[in-house]
């Protein structure tokens, strides 16, 4: 632990200074979510194209995403609504566990990086469920030619749910793109729960009220809301638009 | 050469602070969240709204999402992320390469992507479902549901 601040203060600055009036590790995080961000953007400007290119047959997803739990009629976009809700929820006890530490709060850190946990997690298993009912289908299903690998040609058949090559929502990139990037953010959010996890046992521990700072929370902070900021882009382009 | 090491700034202690300025840093956070979510909610009836008004597509409504959903990443980024806390060479830093580099790619793509041609005729889709589209497009119009799109169960039973 020790070895870390003496990495900040002693070894990181050759010039005396940080020209950016910043510690090594929250620039390098920065650094690192400019990078990530930018393929997050690729990805998104690619399914703007995709989707622009079958403009025609893309489906809406008012008519997609219309499940939600213990509710039998269909209620679009409640669903997803909720899981923005829980992410932007569980971004504010995030930034309050940063301002906590910034005053030296063991306590107030303790509480805040719990709910931003268990917020995290409630994301983690609303994606799951979302993508449950994407895969599984309506009952009806839709009329679709789907190849049948025992006859070695394309059968028409009632398909219901999606996957890779076909789907009864619409055209089969539709399910593919909805698959990698959602995914993609899923397994950042789950990453971040790991280490959001990992910081609160540290914090449990006393790790950094003995360090004098709580600057790894900061950190640790700075990749949870740039989850928060994925999902907001992801939000719109998928489910408003 | 340790003298001269004893001097370092210690960069992670600049932003402690006390209890008087946590209680307005903390009034700003929860402001700047009620606002997101306010939007958000503002999003969803809209969004929900759509199809039943014959919204849905119109560019009003594309260009209305994408300016609200800026306005939230800038509360993300300023606010959360604290970047309107560090040196503005910093923001720079941050900033200017990303929007570049997303404003070079929209417009490659935007420019380039007339190759691929149109999506009836330059790439296999079903043609079931292309049928089901054009049957939506003249029968069921702005009806929100695509009842053309259910097939009729009885008469695949034999495929399964």
């Amino acid at each position: 632990m020790a070895h870390s601040a003496e990495i900040d203060s002693k070894e990181a600055w050759d010039g005396g200074v940080s020209p950016f009036k910043l510690s090594y590790g929250k620039m390098f995080m920065w650094f690192f979510l400019v990078s990530d961000a930018l393929t997050f953007g690729g990805l998104l400007i690619s399914y703007g194209f995709i989707r622009h290119k079958y403009a025609e047959v893309w489906p809406k997803a008012e008519n997609v995403f219309t499940h939600f739990p213990f509710i039998e009629q269909h209620v679009p976009l409640a669903y997803v609504g909720l899981m923005t809700f829980i992410l932007i929820m569980s971004s504010v006890t995030m930034v309050l566990a940063v301002e906590a530490g910034q005053r030296m709060d063991r306590k107030g850190v303790t509480t805040w990086m719990f709910w931003t946990i268990i917020g995290g997690a409630a994301f983690v298993g609303s994606q799951a469920w979302e993508w449950y009912h994407f895969i599984v289908g309506t009952d009806h299903g839709a009329l679709r030619n789907v190849w049948d690998a025992a006859s070695g040609s394309y059968v028409k058949q009632v398909f219901q749910g999606a996957n890779m090559v076909t789907n009864e929502y619409g055209v089969p990139q539709f399910a593919n793109y909805f698959f990698f990037i959602t995914g993609f953010h899923g397994t950042h959010v789950f990453s971040g729960v790991v280490l959001n996890f990992i910081i609160f046992l540290n914090v449990l521990k006393g790790t950094y009220q003995k360090r004098g700072h709580y600057e790894m929370v900061e950190k640790v902070g700075l990749y949870w809301h740039f989850v928060d900021l994925v999902w907001v882009f992801v939000f719109t382009f998928f489910y408003l638009l | 050469m340790s003298d001269f090491h004893d001097n370092y700034p210690q960069y992670e202690l600049e932003a402690l602070h006390d209890e008087a300025y946590g209680k307005k840093a903390r009034r700003t956070l929860w402001n700047v969240f009620w606002i997101m979510l306010v939007i958000t909610i503002f999003e969803l009836i809209i969004g929900s709204m759509a199809p039943g008004h014959g919204w849905s597509g119109a560019l009003w409504l594309k260009t209305l999402f994408i300016v609200l959903t800026l306005a939230k990443a800038a509360a993300i980024v300023i606010w959360f992320m604290h970047l309107g806390h560090e040196v503005k060479f910093f923001k720079y830093i941050i900033l200017i390469p990303y929007i570049i580099f997303m404003f070079y790619t929209i417009f490659v793509i935007l420019t380039e992507g007339t190759y691929s041609g149109t999506s009836t005729k330059a790439t296999k889709i079903d043609p079931i479902f292309v049928e089901q589209q054009k049957a939506l497009k003249h029968g069921h119009h702005s009806s929100g549901v695509p009842q053309t799109n259910q097939a009729e169960p009885a008469q695949n039973q034999e495929h399964h």
